[in-house]
């Protein structure tokens, strides 16, 4: 029932947007129809496989260990480098108004990429120390050990496990 | 490949993708078009105003929050749908191809709703930068594919809701390809990691642009369309060339009408100044997202109406020096000319109007977009 009325509901919703769409011109129509069939076709054929490719490369070149904050740091830096297409080349900057687009977003973007990677060695390392401070007390862990088990990966196994 | 890793003998790692992931980010990703379609509505309905619908004048920041909320909630979709396609992405391909009607259907569906979402979002994002590639008129668009897209996502949870029901309730990692009772252990990339990735990457989105609305994060949000700053502290978004007015703005003919019926008084820019000044600590929030707080001094609007007599209790129209054009002239409703903080500012931040910000003098409003802000006034009407 909950389903039935919910997809009545968008329909509604849904076809009064399309009610107000169809208020254009035919051409305009048109114009707003392609760029969302374009955006669709854009990200499902051309973006989309670019990603899977360089996820499936990297999954067979990056070190396990390695894998899940190389991972992270390439979702961020996706999204950084989206966010970055409106106003990195200033595409919308006019001269008559110097308070918009008013950064150096070349600079912006390219310091945002290296403090994302440099995560990476930060994190490996900062879970290095962990790991040896980890072996060294041979102890069991009370408090968050099941965190530092979670991140263990196949390569972290102990000749013996840990006493709990 | 280092030699050690890769997967131990024997173990398949279970795939990324799937509905457990699916489902936990799409519920995010449905609180961040909830929240955006609200806000818009909000937004549109203060430009649109009807009849049923009430917006308050207190707290003064009101609209700074929602319109703030609509821009950040709409970029914090960004990463949100990367990796919710990414997680169906496969489905593209699945076999049959074609399929009977109901799959057709169900196809369909997802065209618009992916179609739709994309659209708001490409739109929206090249809007705050003000990057006008696309050949028709944003505002209208964007308004009537936010009901397609909403409708779309309605539809979809409709569709999907024992899907989503199912993946919730099960853990998110699959107990195949790992080791019994240790979750996590035996990949380098597991569906938690996936998951916290993606709301790291909001973070990331929120952080680098929230700037030009929150100021705290000013500094870092390198790639924000605005740094907040402008002449007198102000960012613009009209400017006084674009609109027009450098000599009209300028001129020693300049006179404020203020019309009430048959009554009707012109004032000069002395005039104005001699008026009783009030200063009070406003925010200008525009409709692309951006916005700061300001302090605002002139005379109140209701003192200024008062001297032709006029009823507190009417709309009034803000008709700017700018030639006619969808904002030279808009509509303040009368909750908002009885507001003892609604001003006809002469100053800002302590120094005379900025041509750009209005000079000789602008309407400034508590919890109204900056685009409603009438700058350069020549005539104040109230409505019969």
């Amino acid at each position: 029932m909950t389903r039935i009325v919910l997809a009545a509901l968008g329909v509604v919703v849904g076809g009064y947007g399309a009610v107000l769409l169809w208020d254009n011109p035919p051409v305009i129509l048109v114009r707003i129809v392609v760029w969302a069939l374009v955006a669709v076709v854009v990200h499902d054929l051309v973006f989309a496989p670019v990603c899977a490719a360089l996820g499936w490369s990297s999954r067979r070149l990056v070190p396990v260990r390695w894998q899940a904050p190389v991972a992270l740091a390439a979702l961020c830096s996706v999204v950084l480098a989206l966010l970055a297409i409106p106003v990195y080349g200033k595409p919308g900057l006019r001269p008559d108004n110097l308070s918009v687009l008013d950064r150096d977003y070349v600079r912006g973007l390219w310091w945002s990429l290296a403090v994302v990677w440099l995560c990476v060695p930060a994190y490996m390392g900062g879970k290095a120390l962990k790991d040896v401070a980890f072996k060294r007390s041979r102890q069991p862990l009370p408090v968050g050990q099941d965190e530092v088990v979670e991140r263990e990966r196949a390569c972290d196994i102990e000749p013996q496990p840990p006493t709990v | 490949m280092s030699p050690q890793a890769g997967t131990r003998a024997g173990e398949k790692p279970a795939p990324l993708r799937g509905t457990a992931i699916t489902a936990r980010v799409g519920l995010a990703l449905g609180v961040a078009v909830a929240v955006c379609f609200v806000t818009g509505l909000i937004s549109h309905f203060i430009q649109h105003p009807q009849p049923w619908f009430f917006w308050p004048t207190r707290p003064v920041w009101l609209y700074r929050l929602t319109q703030g909320l609509h821009v950040i909630s709409g970029i914090a979709a960004i990463p949100l749908i990367v990796v919710k396609l990414w997680s169906v992405w496969p489905k593209l391909f699945e076999r049959p191809v074609i399929g009977g009607f109901v799959r057709q259907l169900e196809r369909a569906s997802i065209l618009v709703l992916v179609g739709a979402m994309l659209f708001q979002l490409s739109t929206g994002i090249m809007n705050i930068a003000q990057w006008y590639a696309f050949e028709f008129f944003f505002t209208t668009s964007h308004y009537a594919m936010a009901y397609v897209a909403a409708g779309a996502v309605q539809v979809h949870i409709a569709v999907k809701l024992p899907v989503i029901r199912r993946a919730l309730g099960e853990p998110l990692e699959q107990p195949s390809g790992e080791l019994p009772g240790v979750p996590g252990l035996s990949r380098g990339l597991t569906r938690r990691t996936v998951l916290r990735g993606t709301w790291l990457a909001v973070a990331v989105a929120t952080v680098a642009t929230a700037g030009q609305t929150v100021p705290l994060l000013r500094k870092v949000s390198v790639l924000a369309p605005r740094t907040g700053q402008g002449p007198q502290g102000v960012p613009v978004n009209s400017s006084a060339i674009a609109a027009g007015v450098l000599r009209t703005a300028r001129s020693p003919q300049y006179r404020l009408t203020v019309t009430d019926g048959a009554v009707s008084r012109a004032f000069t820019l002395e005039d104005l100044q001699a008026m009783p000044q009030v200063t009070h600590r406003l925010p200008i929030a525009c409709v692309e997202g951006w916005s700061v707080d300001a302090e605002w001094t002139g005379a109140v609007l209701a003192d200024l109406l008062a001297t032709v007599g006029a009823s507190p209790d009417s709309d009034v129209r803000m008709i700017s020096l700018e030639p006619p054009g969808p904002y030279s002239r808009t509509t303040l409703p009368a909750r908002h000319v009885r507001d003892s903080q609604t001003l006809i500012a002469l100053r800002l931040n302590g120094e005379a109007l900025d041509l750009d910000h209005g000079y000789p003098c602008r309407l400034i409003a508590p919890t109204r977009p900056g685009v409603l802000q009438t700058k350069w006034l020549s005539r104040i009407e109230v409505v019969p």
